[in-house]
């Protein structure tokens, strides 16, 4: 089964299928992330697939401030996201909240919420450093695999070490 | 010996239904119901052991059974000429009026060239045919009367009854049982006639039975529409007797005469009428207003039964005329439209309805295809369909005393709720429309034996591709509706059934199962020498070896081979399937708003915060497969076709 | 149709080989999508990475009958093609193609979320697109080779595409809609297609999506086989037959690719009204 793990390793650097939430960005940085799609940037060159769906994707990527009201559905998302799995986190704002975070409703950067693996600065975020991102994420997944024992298919695994405090998913009254 | 059971299958539930009205007493009904089924069982079973026969039969106990005959077939149709004077129903009564003096013309009473009409000197006869329809008709039969028993009861629970009704119920049950096994076991046309009347008498009583304003308007459409069948039947007849022929089953299909085309052609008619073809579709579906067991019994797996059985019967005799080939058109065409038709049914015992018409609409094409193999194939959907649909009805009438409703958008995630009825029904579902089960097996033999038809075939194996691509829509959609669950974890609810519901619903799908296993064997024992007996062997379908295969010159349906890789590879699924139970279930993709509430039943976060569950409804594409778009030009085109059947053989 | 162990031992490497070629199949069919959209494009092999990704991802079902359903499907698309293989009925395949499909189904509607449901309804809208017009085909080629046994359908006198050309663009219009290419993709959208998110694939996902993926594959091959009999005959090439195979499967992306998507109602019209009148014609024709 050695060989077959190994394959199975590979392939998931080969083939990261992503999945975009805008959690209230200004579009600057979605923008941004479907140029990747685009053939100028190629991203399927690399296997990547936006296939806008957390059930199949391996790759979160966030752009935005996230927000109380929106924080929920971001959880839920990464929930519904099967192991081995990566939080991107796109922009400024999805990084701290940007300058919207002093605002009443504004819960902050993405990893309030979720565990972020990668940090892609910018104010928009630019396509090159996206890909870099998505690829980074993949590295950390790798050495996270190789650091761990092989993914087995008795239970999700637990999400990844070091991750930042983890709110409850309670939908807030707000 | 042969008597003997002859008169267990007929005579005896008659007998039975007698006492049922009688004893009024719950414990003694039971007791009959379950009696009367078992001795049927017992001795269709024996009866089909013994093969094909022919019986006298012109004494029953001292009695002349001709003159019996006769008296009851008068009595019976003033019983319907005084139900159309009471229903203030003109067209009933003047068909009841035209029924006596036909019958009276052709006894030998009235008209020109009377005498005594020539009578056949063998009363019963059986063949592979009637046999299958015998055991269809007693087992299956006799399990929806035993269903009947716990379903008539919360039945009349629900319609708070101050006097039960049930005697009166169970005595029109048990009657059209003796009724149908005589029909199908008859020889004598003027037997069979009346046979015919009794069981339109039944399906007229029992539609009506909750005595409802609905109930009561169905009743007589059926009642009228099913006349208007028995009214060809009698000129028919007549037309017999003026010929001087014998009124005799076996003389019309083995003569080959000329003649007797126009009279077969109108017992076809009857058929029609009896087995709602369409244009005659609607009384079947004004039919459905009765107590489920009704449905099961006599408006899907037996009585409508009996028109296409008569047209299987006579097939031999329009064998190669242009007759036969509109009669094939005509039969595709009306599984294409009930099919078209159950498509825009949300309402579950409408799309079982249409369902059934559709395939009795198979069946006749097949008789109009008209070769020994497409005869084996409506053999073969008679047993299975009947099984099944009986089946599928039953499920419905099980889960509409717990919903309340059988519309089929409020049986969606029915497994949480009564998971055993939702999964039999969905296996139930499942062996109408796939292989390895039999009804498929059929209709790939019908398919293979249109191939080798004339000209009609490319327009036949349209209606029939069209309409097989419909009932996948109908059923898939409905199958996976049932199974609906939010938890991965198997649901471990009671269905809360009486026990005689959920043994007969059990016994059924043991059967549905076990036929579709058996059909190799079924073939060999029940319909090859039906159809192969005077034939040649070599032409036609022989069993492949050992692997249970339908062979052919044109394609083969490798049955246990087949049987063996979907049995292994449910099973690997099924393993799978247990194993991935127990993982934790997540909820539906719903943009990532999903949640649960206080009961952990899944919504999304919906408006005022609240959860609230995903309502979603299904495709009835209304504006194309509605009954008000279709039924009004499907009715003109069977009409056209009818015609074209009655003036083709008319020119001749 | 012969049996023997040979033939068997055959069909079985035969269905070895398929999932292969499928993937390899599907591999190209990326690759020649973005060359059609001027751009690079994955690796070959891109398919077989995703789908050894999916299988080694946790398994996250809503319910068990998915897992069932999954399963059904990959088992049907097995047997089917091992019947292609061992040269069988074309009606039989058909049959039991009908069974996964009919799985797939099921499983996407026993969840109850709007777009696995739409897309289910959409799917069985599909399924009654293509079923008569394939049924339409394979009569039509049992009416030409006098049986529906692949074995005798190989072994026609003359191609077959002679006798059945409008049969073939029938064909054409079947695979576009099993394939679930443009315009025909309503009912499960791949790639950056989001209109009801996954369709009918929406909450299958990891291991049970590899096995659909799978199945996909299998079908792929079942189809491109079948297209490969209006060619087959006593007197073509092996080289024929691959060609028309390569055409055929281009001619598929080519559409996929300069084709907006459509509603159910045009693909019911396209393919009941304009497809089967296509096959009615070639099969009259037949008769003269």
């Amino acid at each position: 089964m050695g060989l077959l793990n190994n394959l199975i390793n590979k392939s998931r650097l080969k083939s990261p299928w992503v999945v975009h939430y805008d959690c209230g960005s200004c579009n600057g940085c979605d923008i941004e992330v479907l140029a990747c799609l685009t053939p100028v940037y190629d991203l399927e060159r690399f296997g990547i697939v936006n296939v806008g769906n957390p059930k199949h994707a391996d790759v979160l990527l966030v752009t935005g401030t996230v927000n109380k009201r929106n924080k929920a559905v971001l959880k839920n998302i990464y929930d519904q996201m099967p192991e081995p799995k990566a939080v991107v986190a796109i922009g400024t704002c999805g990084m701290s909240g940007g300058m919207f975070r002093e605002c009443y409703n504004v819960v902050g950067g993405v990893d309030k919420v979720i565990p972020v693996d990668v940090y892609v600065p910018g104010c928009p975020a630019k396509p090159e450093a996206i890909i870099d991102g998505v690829v980074k994420a993949l590295e950390l997944v790798k050495a996270k695999l190789e650091g761990k024992a092989p993914q087995s298919d008795a239970a999700p695994a637990e999400p990844a070490e070091g991750k930042p405090e983890e709110p409850k998913p309670e939908i807030d009254a707000a | 010996m042969l008597n003997g059971l002859v008169f267990a299958c007929i005579v005896l539930p008659i007998l039975a239904a007698l006492l049922a009205l009688i004893f009024r007493a719950c414990a003694i009904r039971k007791a009959l119901v379950i009696g009367t089924g078992v001795v049927l069982a017992l001795a269709s079973l024996a009866l089909a052991k013994a093969g094909s026969f022919r019986l006298a039969a012109d004494t029953m106990l001292g009695i002349n059974v001709n003159s019996l005959v006769m008296l009851l077939d008068f009595a019976l149709m003033a019983v319907i000429l005084i139900i159309g004077l009471r229903l203030t129903n003109w067209i009933i009564v003047c068909l009841a009026i035209a029924q006596i003096a036909g019958t009276l013309y052709v006894e030998g009473f009235i008209g020109v060239g009377s005498g005594a009409p020539f009578l056949p000197e063998m009363g019963i006869f059986a063949d592979n045919l009637s046999l299958v329809m015998v055991l269809v008709i007693s087992l299956v039969g006799s399990l929806i009367c035993i269903y009947g028993l716990g379903y008539m009861r919360v039945h009349e629970e629900h319609l708070h009854l101050e006097k039960s009704r049930q005697p009166r119920f169970f005595f029109y049950m048990l009657l059209f049982l003796g009724a149908m096994n005589g029909l199908v076991l008859s020889n004598n046309l003027l037997w069979a006639f009346f046979f015919w009347e009794l069981t339109t008498l039944c399906s007229f009583m029992l539609i009506g039975h909750d005595g409802t304003d609905e109930a009561r308007r169905n009743a007589t459409r059926a009642l009228w529409m099913n006349m208007l069948g028995g009214m060809a039947f009698v000129f028919g007849m007549m037309m017999l007797k003026k010929a001087g022929a014998e009124l005799s089953m076996l003389t019309l299909i083995s003569s080959g005469n000329s003649l007797y085309l126009m009279p077969i052609v109108l017992f076809c008619f009857a058929g029609f009428t009896k087995s709602a073809q369409v244009p005659f579709q609607s009384w079947l579906c004004g039919a459905m207003v009765a107590p489920t067991p009704v449905s099961a019994l006599l408006h899907s797996s037996t009585m409508v039964k009996a028109g296409v059985f008569l047209v299987l019967r006579l097939a031999p005799g329009f064998e190669g005329t242009w007759f036969s080939v509109v009669l094939a058109i005509f039969g595709a065409f009306t599984f294409l439209v009930t099919s078209a038709l159950a498509v825009g049914q949300s309402n579950g015992k409408k799309i079982l309805a249409y369902s059934t018409i559709a395939n009795l609409g198979l069946i006749i094409a097949c008789a109009g295809i008209n070769t020994q193999a497409a005869i084996a194939a409506a053999i073969m959907i008679i047993v299975f369909h009947a099984v099944s649909k009986a089946l599928l009805f039953l499920c419905v009438g099980a889960i509409e005393q717990r919903i309340e409703s059988r519309n089929i958008d409020d049986m969606r995630s029915l497994y949480q709720l009564m998971p055993r009825t939702a999964v039999i029904t969905a296996i139930g579902i499942v062996s109408m429309m796939l292989p390895p089960f039999g009804m498929l097996l059929g209709k790939w033999m019908a398919i293979e034996s249109a191939l080798n038809m004339n000209f009609a075939m490319p327009i036949v194996i349209t209606m029939l591709a069209l309409g097989s691509a419909l009932t996948v829509l109908f059923w898939g959609r409905w199958a996976g509706m049932l199974l609906g669950a939010a938890n991965p974890k198997p649901v471990r609810v009671s269905d809360n059934q009486s026990f005689s519901i959920s043994f007969v619903l059990m016994v059924l799908t043991i059967m549905a199962v076990l036929a579709s296993l058996l059909s190799p064997l079924l073939y060999v024992a029940l319909v090859q020498p039906a159809t192969l007996a005077a034939a040649d062997p070599a032409s036609g379908y022989s069993i492949w070896g050992a692997l249970g295969s339908f062979y052919n010159n044109t394609g083969a349906f490798a049955v246990y081979p087949l049987f063996i890789a979907i049995a292994l590879g449910f099973a690997w699924a099924l393993h799978a399937a247990r194993k991935a139970s127990k993982v934790e279930g997540t909820d539906p993709f719903l943009s990532g708003a999903n949640a649960r509430n206080e009961n952990g039943e899944p919504g999304f976060i919906g408006p005022m915060r609240e959860v609230t569950a995903p309502t979603m409804g299904n495709y009835y594409l209304s504006n194309i497969f509605g009954e008000g778009k279709l039924t009004g030009t499907a009715n003109a085109v069977a009409i056209t076709l009818i015609a074209l059947m009655l003036g083709g053989v008319m020119w001749n | 149709m012969e049996l023997s162990i040979f033939t068997i031992l055959i069909a079985l490497v035969l269905l070895l080989l398929s999932p292969l070629a499928g993937g390899f199949i599907t591999g190209v069919d990326r690759r020649l999508t973005a060359w059609l959209q001027s751009r690079y494009g994955p690796p070959l092999v891109q398919p077989f990475y995703d789908v050894l990704k999916l299988l080694g991802k946790a398994p996250m079902i809503v319910n068990s009958w998915q897992v069932l359903c999954a399963y059904i499907y990959l088992v049907s698309a097995v047997v089917a093609l091992f019947i292609f293989f061992m040269q069988g009925d074309l009606l039989l395949i058909f049959f039991v193609v009908t069974v996964g499909a009919v799985a797939q189904v099921v499983g996407a509607m026993t969840v109850n979320s709007p777009f696995g449901q739409t897309g289910a309804q959409r799917e069985l809208l599909q399924m009654l697109a293509y079923e008569p017009l394939l049924v339409m085909v394979f009569v039509g080629m049992a009416k030409a080779a006098g049986s529906f046994n692949v074995s005798d359908i190989m072994n026609v006198e003359e191609p077959l595409l002679f006798s059945l050309p409008l049969l073939f663009i029938a064909m054409v219009i079947v695979m576009l809609i099993k394939l679930r290419k443009s315009p025909f993709d309503i009912s499960s959208s791949g790639h950056a297609h989001q209109e009801i998110v996954s369709g009918v694939h929406t909450d299958y996902s990891g291991p049970q999506l590899a096995l659909l993926e799978i199945g996909h594959w299998l079908e792929v091959v079942l189809l491109l086989g079948i297209t490969a009999l209006f060619w087959t005959s006593q007197t073509t090439t092996f080289i024929g037959v691959i060609l028309i195979i390569v055409e055929t499967y281009f001619v598929e992306i080519l559409i996929d690719n300069i084709s907006a998507r459509m509603t159910w109602k045009w693909m019911l019209r396209t393919s009941l009204c304009t497809g089967m009148v296509l096959a009615l014609v070639n099969i009259f024709w037949l008769y003269y």
